[in-house]
């Protein structure tokens, strides 16, 4: 996740549409070329122009990039520090009835505070003007209409100018301006234009927020050239993917569309052993337990939980982009193999490590190494094993024993006394995506060395990362 | 509990003038309504036709196409109320007329706006009866949301000075729209309504857009006018952010037959009653006021396009521009009218007089808040165009430097007159 100084880092994010319309004759490849770089050519200058504007979402401040960050209310100059917007922000939790002062203050996060900005157009200015005209143009051509969604990133720090950062904000506009020009010119094809679409990925520091644009409707596989190159670009190991599309940052205030929680264990203090070391997975994970997305498998469906949060992983890191499974779809699969009759699909049966390993076979390409202990007491000894796990896979474990199913998220384990806690996330749990309950009650918790069953058998699926990008 | 019409004197002086000429005249009666109460400004006389039928049966298209006409005329805030009518008829004896009339003027309005009224505004239209013989004015109103609905009594009471301390919000905007002309059709209909369709997405981005009053976004729910400056005339100056709609057609390319667009800028100005006025109703007239001025615009152009009969492939029309003229009473309330680039003054004092019975002379006339248009020579038609280009393009503008001086000095005064208001 993010690990930002708290403190002192803003990012600031700018979206909006841009209407990109022109007449195009589509029988003139070089001419429509022209054309359209002509037209992204306006939108340039419409962005620096003095019309531009950019409203602080959920404020009354708007500001003017080209006039010297000239902003209303004027209470906020342009040398001002950019955490002076924070203020105007009015979050939900607010209470907003009866206040007449438009100041409040907003409550900060523990990560990196984002500020949202809304990109407008002003259309009135001091007349007078002249009157407007009609033009009538009659030829036989196309006509191209679309909307490029604008999405731009600046980090600051809490102290930079608003000017500054307005400056900088603007420079990233017109940049990918010309981004999603090289994009639309690249992939046309005759009457086709494909519109651009904006992605933002987080790379490891220094680098930090990085903005791609991609051609919208082309699949991840088709771009594994682009994807190349970017690696290059930014000095990134080859055998893993940063840009897939999957691979997205994820805003901090932003919810996610599905509903699931991610990565619950980041909230919790981790153990402290003399000499202990935290191993952790690596990347997000989605939370599946009992009773979700309407499918009551209270009792027997614990294991399809913990292998749908294995394949959540893979999915938000890159590796696939086949959506989680449901029981059925992850059954159907263990007949597709032959592991099971047809009447297995719609059952209530369980399924244990080794059909886990077989589902993530087949359905997503994923091999995984199965570890078996002949009791739970042996699972003491296994902590360099799981702490090579997770620092080298660093994808999430399924274990299962007895009539038991859970998911290993980590390891708290000191290689000088062989202590060891295991940070568990538990797919028995039935109720709603609370994120203080869950970690409140141990849904996902670090446990000890007690917490399996000492003299039952387990088997452990460990799904290993394709070395792709 | 009937509504209350606040009416200007000089609309008792013009309806007893009227009572002198023969025969029953109807005509329109132009205000501004709120929650609470009505304010009537103006009546004007439905002008006679020239095969008007003597006699005393009400005109009913005569009278809508009037009320259609005057409707352009008037800017933000004010709208026709009603009708009048008199004549020496027994009340009893017009009301199912009257009430005919005033369904039949609010239906052709409302078909040409381009906006829809609001859940919680006024939909009651006034009917004042004069008899002549008796001078005994009667006052109903109906509710024309309702075809069922039937007439209920209001109150009419004259005052003075109405409308001396309304306030007044204006902004000059830009107007860049650019439609595709269907591949397969290219009559002159198809392009009224691409035009039509375009003007409605238009529309939508000017009334979702953000308003600014003197610099401020203000709360929806504050007042306008704050504290004493109650009785003081107050003027405004509104700024509007838009933006682009996003939207994700799944044919980027279509197949076109040419394209239309309509670059240029307009003057736009609403009034509001002085009767504690919201900043929200100050951005709802304005922005009406926005939409509904090039969208006349454009329709009278249409107009006179189908009448002239020319269809040239490619060519380009100037709009006519906004010309001003206040209204004789006490206050900043205007109406307006537009003047075709191949028309004089001349003709805008005949269609002031014709249209709204107003005597005005040239020096009446304010002609500062738009340029006309001019066609230039250079404008090249494959040029692609951007909704909301930058306004300071130089081609179509020949008095820039005049457009310049004229800037600094009208920004001097809302200076000052921001200055006066804060002292």
């Amino acid at each position: 996740m993010v690990v930002v100084d708290s403190d002192s880092e803003i990012i600031l994010r700018v979206k909006g549409p841009l209407e990109l319309k022109c007449q195009l004759d589509t029988s003139d490849a070089q001419l429509m070329q022209k054309v359209i770089s002509r037209t992204f050519e306006s939108l340039r200058s419409q962005v620096k122009s003095e019309s531009c504007v950019l409203a602080v979402c959920d404020s009354p401040v708007f500001i003017w990039p080209n006039r010297g960050a000239l902003a209303t209310p004027e209470e906020i100059t342009p040398n001002a520090p950019c955490e002076d917007l924070q203020q105007w922000i009015q979050t939900d939790d607010q209470d907003s009835a009866g206040k007449r002062s438009a100041k409040k203050k907003s409550k900060r996060s523990s990560s990196a505070s984002v500020i949202n900005l809304g990109l407008m157009m002003e259309v009135t200015q001091p007349g007078p003007l002249s009157a407007p005209i009609l033009s009538k143009t009659v030829q036989k051509s196309h006509f191209l209409t679309t909307t490029l969604p604008m999405d731009c990133v600046v980090c600051t720090s809490c102290g930079d100018a608003i000017k500054d950062a307005c400056e900088r904000l603007l420079e990233a506009l017109t940049h990918q301006l010309c981004d999603m020009e090289k994009v639309t010119l690249q992939h046309m094809r005759g009457p086709t234009v494909l519109v651009p679409e904006v992605l933002h990925f987080l790379l490891p520091e220094p680098k930090g927020l990085v903005t791609v644009v991609y051609p919208a409707g082309v699949s991840d596989s088709q771009l594994e050239a682009q994807r190349k190159e970017l690696h290059q670009q930014f000095e990134l190991p080859d055998d893993r993917p940063y840009f897939r599309r999957a691979n997205a940052y994820h805003f901090p205030n932003e919810p996610y569309k599905d509903g699931y929680l991610r990565n619950p264990h980041v909230v919790l203090t981790h153990p402290t052993l003399d000499n202990g070391k935290v191993y952790l997975v690596q990347g997000i994970y989605s939370y599946h337990h009992y009773m979700q997305d309407r499918m009551d498998d209270n009792g027997w469906g614990c294991a399809y939980r913990s292998l749908q949060t294995i394949c959540s992983w893979f999915q938000q890191q890159g590796y696939v982009e086949r959506s989680v499974p449901t029981h059925k779809e992850i059954q159907q699969a263990l007949v597709d193999v032959g592991d099971k009759q047809t009447s297995f699909v719609g059952s209530c049966q369980w399924i244990g490590s080794i059909e886990v390993q077989a589902v993530l076979n087949q359905l997503l390409g994923i091999t995984s190494k199965i570890m078996f202990v002949s009791q739970g007491s042996e699972l003491a000894s296994k902590g360099r094993e799981l702490a090579n796990h997770f620092l080298t896979e660093g994808t999430p474990i399924m274990i299962g024993g007895g009539v038991l199913a859970h998911t290993i998220l980590g390891v708290t384990w000191s290689e000088t006394t062989g202590q060891i806690r295991y940070l568990i996330l538990d797919p028995h749990y039935t109720g709603a995506e609370d994120l203080q309950l869950i970690t409140d009650k141990g849904w996902c918790g670090w446990k000890g060395p007690d917490f399996w069953d000492q003299t039952a058998y387990y088997n452990l699926c460990l799904p290993q990362k394709p070395k792709v990008i | 509990m009937g509504r209350g019409y606040i009416v200007e004197d000089t609309v008792e002086r013009y309806l007893s003038k009227l009572c002198e000429q023969a025969g029953p005249v109807t005509g329109l009666l132009i205000g501004q309504s709120s929650a609470q109460r009505d304010f009537v400004v103006m009546a004007i006389r439905t002008p006679q036709s020239e095969e008007s039928t003597a006699g005393n049966s009400v005109d009913k298209e005569l009278v809508s196409e009037h009320a259609r006409q005057v409707s352009r005329m008037l800017p933000g805030g004010l709208s026709v109320l009603g009708v009048f009518i008199i004549t020496d008829t027994d009340v009893k004896d017009t009301l199912t007329t009257l009430r005919q009339l005033v369904f039949a003027v609010e239906n052709l309005i409302s078909s040409e706006r381009l906006w829809n009224p609001a859940d919680d505004e006024v939909t009651d239209s006034v009917m004042l009866h004069v008899n002549t013989k008796t001078r005994k004015t009667v006052c109903r109103t109906f509710d024309v949301k309702d075809p069922k609905s039937t007439a209920k009594p209001a109150d009419w009471k004259y005052q003075s000075g109405v409308c001396s301390s309304w306030a007044t919000v204006s902004c000059c905007l830009n107007v860049n729209l650019l439609v595709p002309l269907p591949h397969d059709k290219t009559s002159a209909e198809n392009m009224a309504e691409c035009l039509k369709e375009g003007l409605k997405v238009w529309a939508h981005q000017i009334e979702s857009g953000v308003c600014l009053i003197d610099g401020k976004k203000l709360p929806e729910d504050s007042e306008l006018i704050a504290g004493q400056r109650r009785n003081v005339r107050q003027m405004f100056t509104a700024q509007l952010l838009i933006t682009s709609k996003d939207q994700r057609l799944p044919d980027v390319v279509q197949l076109c037959g040419g394209s239309v667009s309509v670059r240029g800028a307009i003057h736009s100005r609403a009034f509001l009653h002085s009767n504690k006025p919201k900043a929200k109703l100050a951005e709802k007239l304005l922005k009406r006021d926005v939409v509904s001025t090039v969208a006349s615009r454009v329709q009278m152009l249409l107009e006179e396009e189908n009448q002239s009969g020319d269809k040239q492939q490619t060519e380009q029309l100037c709009l006519p521009r906004r010309v001003f003229c206040p209204v004789k009473v006490n206050g900043p309330v205007c109406v307006c009218d537009y003047q075709f680039s191949d028309e004089g003054l001349a003709e805008v004092i005949d269609r002031l007089k014709e249209m709204l019975d107003i005597d005005a002379a040239e020096e009446d006339l304010d002609t500062r808040q738009e340029m006309t248009a001019e066609v230039t020579e250079s404008s090249d038609t494959a040029e692609p165009a951007v909704e909301l280009a930058e306004a300071s393009e130089p081609k179509k503008n020949n008095y820039i430097g005049v457009a310049m001086a004229t800037a600094v000095a009208l920004l001097a005064t809302a200076a000052s007159m921001l200055y006066l208001s804060d002292a």
